[in-house]
């Protein structure tokens, strides 16, 4: 802080250094103690004030701060005699901005430039205040008067990004690129321009306007001297020339490029598209999203004669041929992929073959084979054959392969290699072997993993063994199987492999990643939580990795740990938001201008995150479900939420927003390609094996869909629980009843409706086609959403009376009558049909728990709004005449409810209750019991077979003492039980609910009672 | 095959398969972007075939006077792409960049002092073990200070190896 002392405001610095120690030392009560001596003594000091603001909001005081600051803007406004410094300024700014009220710190700024017209310290404060508002057009406005009155190169380009920044969002474009070229222009003529970044900014400027010819001129002239790094100004200028269509000087320029950095295979992918004069790969650089980048190189058909092109792809050749004999380098792989590259070049024209495409593949292989990337190398060129090829090429590997001798450990890289060929790439031969045969391959892959194991012995436990991806491979194989068979005992031997290979060494990311998925689809929730955290997944990663956990624990009900993911993730994007323009204001300080673009384009992608609005608008529901139980505290909570308002605009706008996917889908298994998409619940035929799915637009859309309904909710909640209690008050107070939640909530009754595909009245009418037992349009994926509608429809209906109107002889309105009866049959159900086996599929007991915690927790808040309205300690008990009736009709409907809720709800606690009687032994011996055959029959068992021979054969000689111990503490037993418990937990977290839920019910009969 | 590049913010997104090692930090946001906004050229991506991110090199350059060097924060290899000397090669793009550009004296880093495998790399590339920082790594491990010095080095005064443990105190930067 030692920077922000000087006479202040007429205040020495003796006297506030003190203050400022305070703070740094984070003493606080002491800071503000001083604060109050400096004050008696300048009790107008706008800087006192603002330290006096800073304090408070340094204690968690933020409103005593804003009106502290508040107050020192106002002295700092009133007086005109008063010198305004910078550390005043920036003091103010700095509350203001804690406080999310950066446009008075901006207003504090201006006014002081306004006065100060030439100071440009205050000027840099005024448009890092600009920066941090991304206010772009007044960022470029005090740019320049900044470059005026200093003539310093920074300032212009200061002014010129800003510039840039508007073009990106769309404001001014061309004129503005115009006028930023014209600026930098006349500043060259003068005084030439200094830094590398400046530069750059300078060709970008012109790239934009596609004035290639006069970038390459500045490039190749004494500015051009400011790159250093002499390949990325040779990258730039091919580039440049490539996109002029100049092909000819380009792909020299990328031969330079490859003679120096012959392994640089972007370059050789631009050399090679410049000799051909194809431009695609440029193309592409503007359409495709740059977090998923294809992984395929596109090119068009080429328009050359077959001559040229036979030519070019000579030269192309021989080039590749000379970059192989000088590299001396063993790992440069290159030159060598580059020979295939050119023969699908050549296949694709039609000029090629399959056998001369197959044998560069076959000799790639054999030099490179053993690497752990060679199959992601590859891929993309299996991709050009058809299926009966690929099979044709995979024996060449195969029979290669076989006349390779190597290393143990090269071997083991090779068959690998081909192992993953195999299952990524010619989709696991999934039709064409038999399941035995399967099953055999399977073995092996195992066994391979097992005999391999002593070339990793004392290793470092950090240290990556040889053939872990084996294991990854027999697990694939493994769920292939159950896809197949519909065997579940595949799935838990998958299990049993992955857990094996995660004793022996625990950091192996792609096991736990595996293993959650599948923990996941057995409702072994929190095993797989607990393996989401053992990934450390943490700021960054959150965006891309949490989508592996976060959808099935959003339908758990693992409340804490879902509040703690979402807490942890929403902290870290809005951390982010807060604080990226004040680093976006570093890179305008360092004279980074090129990062200045990319920061604020990388925010606004985080801010469009549709991971991010999920988040966002599952966090208050998860509140409301928690609180659902005591009406006040509901209350209470969306009092804090804005009664939900804050979601209906978040809902009314996503419509427009374009959405970014930021997942690492790669990491996913190839069961459950996507978040919505879960192959192991079917379909069992009909979808390629690894699917890997792209982003599709109907994603897009019922995600959007999803969280524009979801944002209904808070809103709708509230409104229902007003509704409910208006209807009361309505019949015990004539005319108290109000119009507005009424017509609001039927408002967003209708356009609820309309996502489940219906108008408002035909809703309405499916809703009481329900009483006839018709429920055709009603599935589990909809089922939760017919079921909040339904509550809605009738929190709405008691209190609008336009709907129906009920009998005044009947117990209960019709609508109320149908939704208990809905909840009753659907959870009742769900109950029944569920298996005991203790390895079934989850989705059935999520939708029983959503149940649960959703509409029937919302329909329960209607029933503590009416209810609490009819008691006596309301003041408006006296009842008389007509009203009279209706509302004991109302009192005898929550009776009715309440008992029926209760019966449904103890049904639920009964079963839950038999899950939890059964004997840990038994249920743990159940799984193990699926994989006992001792491999001789078909059917599951055979690797675990292996794998427990394996166990009890293995030396400590061979495989060193660490693995040894692993190997013989690791028990199958434990696993079984480990798998049970997690589900039981599961299981027991909403048996708690439940229980929660009928104490709720029992305390409502005990005030109906009262009634 | 490695296409090195500058890192932008988009890696951030895509380097899960780098970072899901457990020797990886994945540090907080405003500690990447204060480097890309800092020393850009003191953090390369190397990218291989089907743009998959292969590995990355993050450091800068800092210090006065005959203690101005170039400093490794973090260099790490997707588990896919290790064995190839891909952390040579970036290594040695930053020491270039650290001599040619800055004209910096030495580079250095820190690692565990129980991190044999690394110490041992980076003793291949030239580095030496400058001094022992006492209980670096969360008060809890020593951490090794490895240096290698620069051509604007003549004498390789940079690199004689203190006798005496430091503490973390001592550190002139962080």
């Amino acid at each position: 802080m030692a920077s922000k002392f000087g006479y202040a405001g007429g205040i020495p610095e003796r006297k506030v250094r003190p203050i400022w120690d305070a703070i740094d030392s984070r003493q606080f009560k002491n800071a503000l103690k001083h604060v109050t001596t400096l004050l008696a003594k300048h009790a107008n000091s706008p800087y006192a004030l603002a330290l006096k603001a800073l304090v408070l909001e340094r204690m968690g005081k933020p409103e005593d701060a804003f009106s502290a600051s508040l107050n020192a803007k106002e002295h700092l406004f009133s007086n005109d005699s008063l010198l305004i410094d910078d550390l005043t300024l920036s003091t103010l700014q700095i509350v203001f901005q804690r406080l999310d009220r950066l446009d008075l710190a901006t207003e504090c700024y201006e006014h002081a430039c306004a006065k100060f017209p030439n100071k440009m310290e205050l000027m840099m404060g005024l448009f890092n205040c600009y920066v941090r508002e991304y206010s772009f057009v007044k960022q470029q406005q005090t740019a320049i008067k900044m470059y005026k009155l200093a003539g310093e190169e920074k300032y212009l380009l200061w002014a010129v990004c800003s510039i840039q920044l508007q073009v990106l969002s769309g404001n001014g474009g061309d004129k503005l690129l115009v006028l930023a070229e014209g600026l930098l222009k006349k500043h060259v003529a003068s005084h030439s321009l200094h830094e590398p970044e400046a530069l750059m900014v300078y060709v970008s400027i012109l790239e934009q306007q596609a004035k290639f010819g006069d970038a390459l001129e500045i490039l190749s002239g004494k500015m051009g001297s400011l790159l250093m790094i002499n390949v990325d100004k040779l990258r730039l200028q091919g580039r440049l020339l490539a996109l002029a269509c100049d092909y000819t000087a380009a792909a020299d320029i990328f031969h330079k490029i490859l003679e120096s950095c012959p392994d640089d295979w972007e370059c050789f992918l631009h050399y090679l598209g410049c000799l051909l004069e194809d431009g695609s790969i440029w193309c592409d650089e503007a359409v495709n999203d740059p977090v998923h980048p294809p992984k395929f190189v596109s090119c068009k058909v080429s328009h050359l004669t077959d001559e040229q092109f036979d030519s070019r792809i000579s030269i192309a050749s021989a080039l590749i041929l000379k970059l192989q004999t000088d590299t001396s380098d063993n790992s440069v792989r290159c030159p060598y992929l580059a020979t295939i590259e050119i023969e699908r070049r050549r296949y694709l024209c039609g000029k090629g073959n399959d056998d001369n495409f197959m044998d560069v593949i076959v000799q790639y292989f054999c030099r490179f084979g053993h690497l752990a990337c060679f199959t992601s190398d590859v891929e993309m060129f299996f991709e050009v054959f058809t299926t009966e090829k690929k099979t044709e090429l995979f024996g060449k590997l195969m029979k290669n392969n076989d006349t390779l001798s190597t290393s143990p450990t090269k071997a083991l890289g090779l068959s690998i290699s081909l192992s993953k060929i195999k299952q990524q790439l010619l989709l696991g031969d999934m039709f064409k072997s038999s399941a035995s045969d399967v099953e055999v391959s399977c073995a092996q892959m195992f066994e391979m993993y097992c005999k391999n194991l002593p070339l990793s012995k004392g290793f470092d436990p950090q240290e990556s063994m040889h053939g872990e991806e084996l294991l990854s491979i027999t697990c694939n194989i493994l769920v292939q199987l159950f896809w197949r068979t519909k065997n579940v005992g595949y799935l838990v031997e998958a299990v049993m492999v992955l857990e094996f290979g995660l004793s022996i060494r625990r950091y192996v990311s792609q096991y736990k990643i595996l293993l959650l998925h599948l923990y996941c689809h057995f409702g072994a929730l929190s095993v797989a939580y607990e393996w989401y955290k053992s990934l450390d997944i943490k700021n960054i990663l959150t965006e891309s990795m949490l989508h592996h956990i976060l959808p099935q624990m959003l339908v758990s009900p693992l409340w804490s740990e879902l509040n703690g993911l979402l807490k942890d993730y929403l902290k870290f994007m809005d951390d982010h938001f807060r604080e990226s323009a004040d680093l976006t204001s570093l890179a305008y300080h360092h004279k980074n201008y090129s990062k200045i673009m990319e920061f604020v384009q990388f925010k606004d992608r985080l801010q469009r995150s549709s991971q991010y609005l999920v988040a966002r608008v599952e966090t208050p529901l998860l509140q409301l479900k928690q609180n659902a139980n005591n009406i006040e505290d509901e209350e209470g909570l969306l009092q804090s939420m804005k009664c939900g308002i804050h979601f209906l605009e978040l809902s009314n706008e996503i419509g427009a927003k374009s959405l970014t996917f930021n997942e690492d889908s790669e990491s996913r298994p190839w069961w459950t390609p996507t978040l919505e998409k879960n192959y192991l619940l079917g379909p069992f035929q009909g979808i390629s094996y690894c699917p890997r799915e792209v982003l599709t637009k109907e994603r897009v859309t019922s995600l959007k869909r999803d969280i524009e309904k979801k944002s209904l909710l808070p809103r709708m909640i509230y409104l229902s629980i007003q509704s409910a209690s208006s209807s009361i008050k309505e019949h015990v107070v004539n005319g108290s009843a109000t119009p507005g939640i009424t017509l609001e909530l039927k408002l967003l009754l209708e356009r609820f409706a309309q996502f489940l595909g219906f108008s408002l009245s035909e809703a309405v009418e499916v809703v009481k086609g329900f009483s006839n037992g018709e429920r055709s349009v009603v599935s589990d994926s909809n089922l939760i959403d017919w079921l909040n509608f339904t509550v809605f429809l009738n929190a709405w209906n008691l209190s609008s009376h336009e709907l129906v109107h009920p009998d005044r002889n009947e117990r209960k309105p019709l609508i109320w009558n149908i939704l208990d009866s809905m909840l009753e049959k659907y959870i009742f159900e769900k109950v029944r049909s569920m298996e005991r086996q203790l390895c079934s599929p989850w989705s059935d007991i999520q939708l029983l728990m959503q149940l649960v915690t959703e509409p029937l927790a919302w329909h329960g808040l209607v029933i503590q709004s009416c209810l609490r309205s009819c008691l006596p300690s309301s003041k408006k008990k006296k009842r008389s005449g007509p009203a009279h009736q209706s509302s004991s009709n109302l009192a005898h409907a929550i009776t009715d409810s309440v008992q029926q809720l209760s019966l449904v709800l103890e049904d639920v606690m009964k079963w839950l209750n038999e899950w939890n009687k059964r004997p840990e032994d038994e249920n743990s011996e159940g799984i193990l019991s699926l994989l006992r055959n001792d491999g001789h029959n078909d059917g599951p068992g055979r690797v675990f077979h292996i794998l427990e021979t394996f166990i009890s054969s293995m030396s400590n000689e061979e495989v060193g003492d660490r693995i040894y111990h692993s190997l013989k503490s690791w028990s199958p037993a434990d696993v079984a039980r480990k798998m049970m418990t997690g589900k039981l937990k599961v299981l027991m977290e909403f048996s708690a609910i439940c229980e929660s839920k009928l104490k709720l019910l029992q305390s409502l009969k005990q005030q109906i009672a009262q009634v | 095959m490695t296409t090195i590049r500058r890192f932008c913010c988009n890696d951030l997104l895509r380097f899960t398969n780098v970072n899901l090692d457990h020797l990886t930090e994945t540090f907080n946001m405003s500690f990447y972007m204060t480097y890309l906004a800092r020393w850009p050229d003191y953090f390369h991506v190397a990218e291989a075939p089907g743009n998959r991110i292969m590995g990355y090199i993050m450091g800068k350059v800092e210090g006065q006077g005959d203690s101005w060097h170039g400093h490794v924060t973090a260099v790490t290899v997707a588990p896919e792409y290790r064995r190839q000397q891909l952390a040579k090669k970036l290594m040695n793009l930053l020491e270039d960049i650290s001599d040619n550009i800055d004209k910096a004296y030495f580079v250095d880093l820190f690692v565990r002092a129980s991190n044999a495998p690394a110490i041992k790399m980076y003793e291949k590339l030239g580095y030496v073990i400058y001094r022992r920082v006492l209980r670096y790594y969360s008060g809890e491990e020593d951490g090794l200070d490895m240096r290698k010095a620069l051509s604007h080095d003549v004498e390789k005064k940079s690199i004689i190896p203190l006798k005496r443990p430091v503490t973390p105190d001592e550190l002139e930067y962080d």
